[in-house]
């Protein structure tokens, strides 16, 4: 039965195929009917894509272990919950989820748009069913999840421990459906190409989509961060592995892009920009999700893994850069910008400032993710740089954005007065002063960290003094409270207030981040009874005491517990319980660390090592000495609160507003009405 | 026009000096990735190359060979050339015991090569399982 899928893919191919050549021939020939059909095949690989996935879940709540791909994620005794996951635990199923998703958003658009935008939405088709056509062919010719094996082995593998944890299983969903939005926003860029409007138009049509995708990607990333952080087991959160940094290239590039379209809409500028980097951002969307897959950076020789998909995604991504060049090459009169700088104080500069350190960013990143295969295929020889590079770059560039991100909203557009100067910038700047010198006679001597700090509480200070100018000019003129006029100050101008919220959010992430440089660490091994004391940057003393080891089966694995007693200041705070999980299927051991989360800081607590284990669990050695690693991690939970509000922030400049929606609704049959409402800007 | 050249100069300075961190920064954290058998020829071939940090090393842990102290948290293994499965060197390693090490499986280690002919290993990578492929062969052994 199950079969079924496989042909539900072929179908797939060939619907996606023809769909894409007919959107483009008809689109350029102004054929009404090629076009509808074009814009069916959409419907219509997303329904044989759902088709196929359902057979894959299937498959996997069968245990039809005679595919090799549940074999190889999936055994028996397995959750159901990770059953279902099981689409996207490997590289063959996770393609088409891939798909999947692109072909939800598509057929959302075509939806979205079946009146609308018609001198776009041919090329819109075409452009969506041509990725949705490569990828089509990669799971067909290169990674079929519907690989039978010549035997069916009695139980699957089961899934990797590692990837047994809530985090994993919702992280890369979401980073995909980042990845896959992405993908909307370009096909409108290349159908404004084609087309030849190169007005704001495509920009404004696809603003819901690039935010959206933006929330996924930056969510993506943070669930990344928060599974590394509890499952990795040393106490970090980011480790600049190309896996990561693969994720993080299409923020920077979306971020800037989010940024540079305002000043097109705004001042008419930076029209060849926004179009570069959208296909940038899209192309690194692809690049991203072939890097997590193929292994192909991080492989020594043995490592390497299906390479064949390594060499069709970088055709592939070949191919795209140059039909993207070339059409933007093609078009290269028709982006003259309306406007020019006039002044280095201005909002203009602070954003174009702020997108090249954005796309200096990703080519440090990209420069050093990719290196290992730069360097062997110039000196044959592989050479990685690791985490000291990407900090000794991307601290001072994160630095800038910290400081421009208190600047670019409140600084003038076009040209900045002196009085303009003042009056934005006294408050903040004080703040600076203050947090900078009050930290420094605090003791905190680390440069980044303090300038951190400093520039957080300038920023920071910009953004309330907005929305304290904002609620109080609304509150005077339509005689409101101010709490219902700080609402509809933020309902009035979402994308604006949301915006700032986001920055709110990316200001504590930072500070968290910063946390880092008052970490501490303490080892021991110790007998039950005894304790390791560790001090931490806020003053306090913690003190472990492990008193006890206990192991117990549970299903798919056996579990060895520690129980360790924390006091804080001599003050009881409850048990930590890190565990050592040995699972059956794949005989690996894989260690659950204890943490203690405050507002301000984590406790982490490593078990790190059991003596003579396994007379312990024979009975012969009932109070085993045990190794604790234990980390006291400052200001990790602000990294956690911060990623929260800047998702918060995007979802508010995402929702539409009432008004829009109603007038979006008059207006179907003509012109998209822009998200944005005039607002009280800056009263 | 000034302006505009203005403008291109800023962004030439800031590119400059992403560009002096970038190499700078590549000086501090480049290692190499080598096999055993490389780091054997490395080392024969310039003696001095030992003494250089930042070496990557992917290899196969030679079952049998693991001795783990789980009280100084003390790891020494050896640790043999993949595809020859001859060139093959100690590797001392201090701190937990990483999660899915295991005997005979293939793991990379981060570190130096001392002169004395152990590898000190930093760090010690395992392959990460998200990127694991099962291979046909993996299940031959259950069929029953």
């Amino acid at each position: 039965m199950t079969q079924i899928g496989e042909v539900a893919l072929w179908l797939a191919l060939l619907v996606a195929g023809w769909g894409a050549a007919l959107g483009f021939y008809g689109g350029r020939r102004g054929r009404g009917d090629l076009v509808l059909s074009a814009e069916r095949s959409v419907y219509a690989v997303f329904g044989l894509l759902l088709t196929a996935s359902a057979a894959i879940i299937t498959a996997f709540l069968r245990s039809e272990f005679r595919y090799k791909y549940v074999a190889g994620y999936s055994n028996r005794e397995l959750g159901l919950f990770y059953k279902i996951t099981g689409l996207w635990a490997g590289q063959t199923g996770s393609l088409v989820f891939w798909a999947l998703l692109l072909a939800l958003f598509g057929s959302i658009v075509m939806f979205q748009n079946r009146r609308r935008n018609r001198e776009f939405m041919p090329y819109v088709a075409g452009t969506v069913l041509t990725v949705l056509a490569f990828f089509m062919v990669v799971v067909v010719f290169a990674s079929n999840p519907f690989q039978l094996m010549d035997f069916v082995p009695p139980d699957g593998r089961g899934l990797n421990p590692q990837l047994q944890n809530y985090w994993m299983t919702i992280h890369p969903p979401t980073l995909y459906l980042g990845f896959t939005c992405f993908t909307i926003p370009f096909a409108f860029a290349v159908s404004a190409l084609l087309s030849g409007r190169l007005d704001t138009r495509w920009i404004t049509t696809t603003r819901r989509w690039t935010l959206l995708a933006w929330f996924f990607l930056t969510c993506g990333i943070i669930f990344g961060m928060m599974w590394a952080y509890v499952e990795l087991g040393w106490g970090g959160y980011w480790f600049w592995d190309p896996v990561e940094n693969a994720s993080l290239l299409p923020w920077l590039t979306g971020t800037a892009f989010l940024h540079s379209v305002m000043i097109q809409e705004k001042r008419g500028m930076l029209k060849m920009w926004n179009v570069l980097l959208v296909i940038g951002t899209f192309l690194l969307s692809i690049f991203a999700t072939f890097l997590t897959r193929s292994g192909l950076i991080e492989s020594v020789h043995s490592f390497a893994e299906n390479t064949t998909i390594a060499y069709i995604f970088l055709g592939f991504l070949g191919t795209l850069i140059l039909i993207s060049a070339a059409l933007v090459w093609w078009r290269r009169h028709a982006f003259a910008a309306e406007n020019r700088l006039e002044s280095f104080l201005s909002r203009e500069t602070a954003f174009l400032v702020n997108n090249l350190v954005f796309v200096a960013a990703m080519f440090a990143v990209l420069w050093g993710t990719t290196f290992p295969l730069v360097s062997e295929g110039v000196f044959g020889q592989k050479i990685q740089v690791g985490p000291p590079f990407y900090n000794r770059v991307n601290i001072p560039l994160g630095l800038i954005l910290l400081f421009l991100l208190g600047v670019g909203p409140v600084i003038a557009w076009r040209k900045a007065t002196p009085r303009n100067l003042k009056r934005n910038f006294a408050g903040p700047l004080a703040a600076f002063l203050l947090v900078g010198v009050a930290l420094r006679i605090a003791g905190i001597t680390n440069v980044y960290a303090l300038l951190t700090f400093a520039l957080a509480a300038f920023s920071m200070t910009t953004i309330v003094v907005e929305f304290w100018k904002g609620t109080r000019a609304r509150a005077k003129i339509e005689g409101e409270g101010v709490a219902p006029a700080f609402i509809h100050l933020v309902e009035r101008n979402r994308r604006r207030y949301g915006g700032y919220v986001v920055h709110a959010g990316f200001i504590i992430c930072f500070c968290g981040f910063a946390g880092k440089a008052f970490n501490t660490e303490r080892q021991a091994a110790l007998h039950p009874g005894e304790s390791i004391v560790i001090p931490s940057a806020f003053g306090h003393s913690y003190q472990l005491t492990y008193q006890a080891m206990s192991w117990y089966p549970a299903p798919n694995m056996t579990k060895l517990v520690a129980t360790v007693e924390v006091k804080r200041d001599g003050r009881m705070l409850g048990l930590l319980t890190p565990e050592k999980r040995a699972y059956k299927q794949r005989e690996e051991v894989t260690s659950e660390v204890g943490i203690r989360r405050a507002w301000n800081e984590d406790l982490y607590l490593i078990l790190a090592g059991v003596d003579r284990a396994d007379e312990f669990m024979r009975g012969t050695n009932p109070q085993p000495v045990v190794t604790f690693k234990v980390l006291v991690n400052p200001l990790v939970p602000w990294i956690w609160l911060g990623g929260f509000i800047m998702a918060m922030g995007t979802l508010v400049a995402l929702w539409p507003a009432a008004e829009a929606v109603r007038a979006t609704a008059r207006a179907t049959a003509r012109e998209p009405v822009p998200a944005q409402l005039p607002g009280l800007a800056g009263a | 026009m000034k302006k505009q050249s203005k403008f291109v100069a800023g962004g030439v300075l800031l590119a400059g000096v992403v560009g002096y961190l970038m190499v700078t920064g590549m000086k501090d954290s480049m290692t190499y990735f080598l096999t055993p058998v490389e780091l054997h020829q490395r080392v024969s071939a310039n003696p001095a190359f030992a003494e250089q940090s930042g070496v990557r090393v992917g290899g196969r842990v030679v079952p049998g060979s693991v001795h783990f102290d789980q009280k100084t948290l003390d790891l020494r293994f050896t640790l043999v050339d993949i595809e020859t499965g001859k060139t093959s060197f100690p590797v001392h390693y201090n701190g937990p015991l990483p999660d899915t090490f295991q005997e005979g499986r293939d793991v990379v280690v981060e570190g130096n090569y001392r002169p004395g002919g152990t590898f000190q290993a930093s760090n010690v990578l395992t392959k990460c399982g998200s990127r694991y492929e099962a291979a046909e062969s993996d299940f031959k052994g259950k069929q029953s």
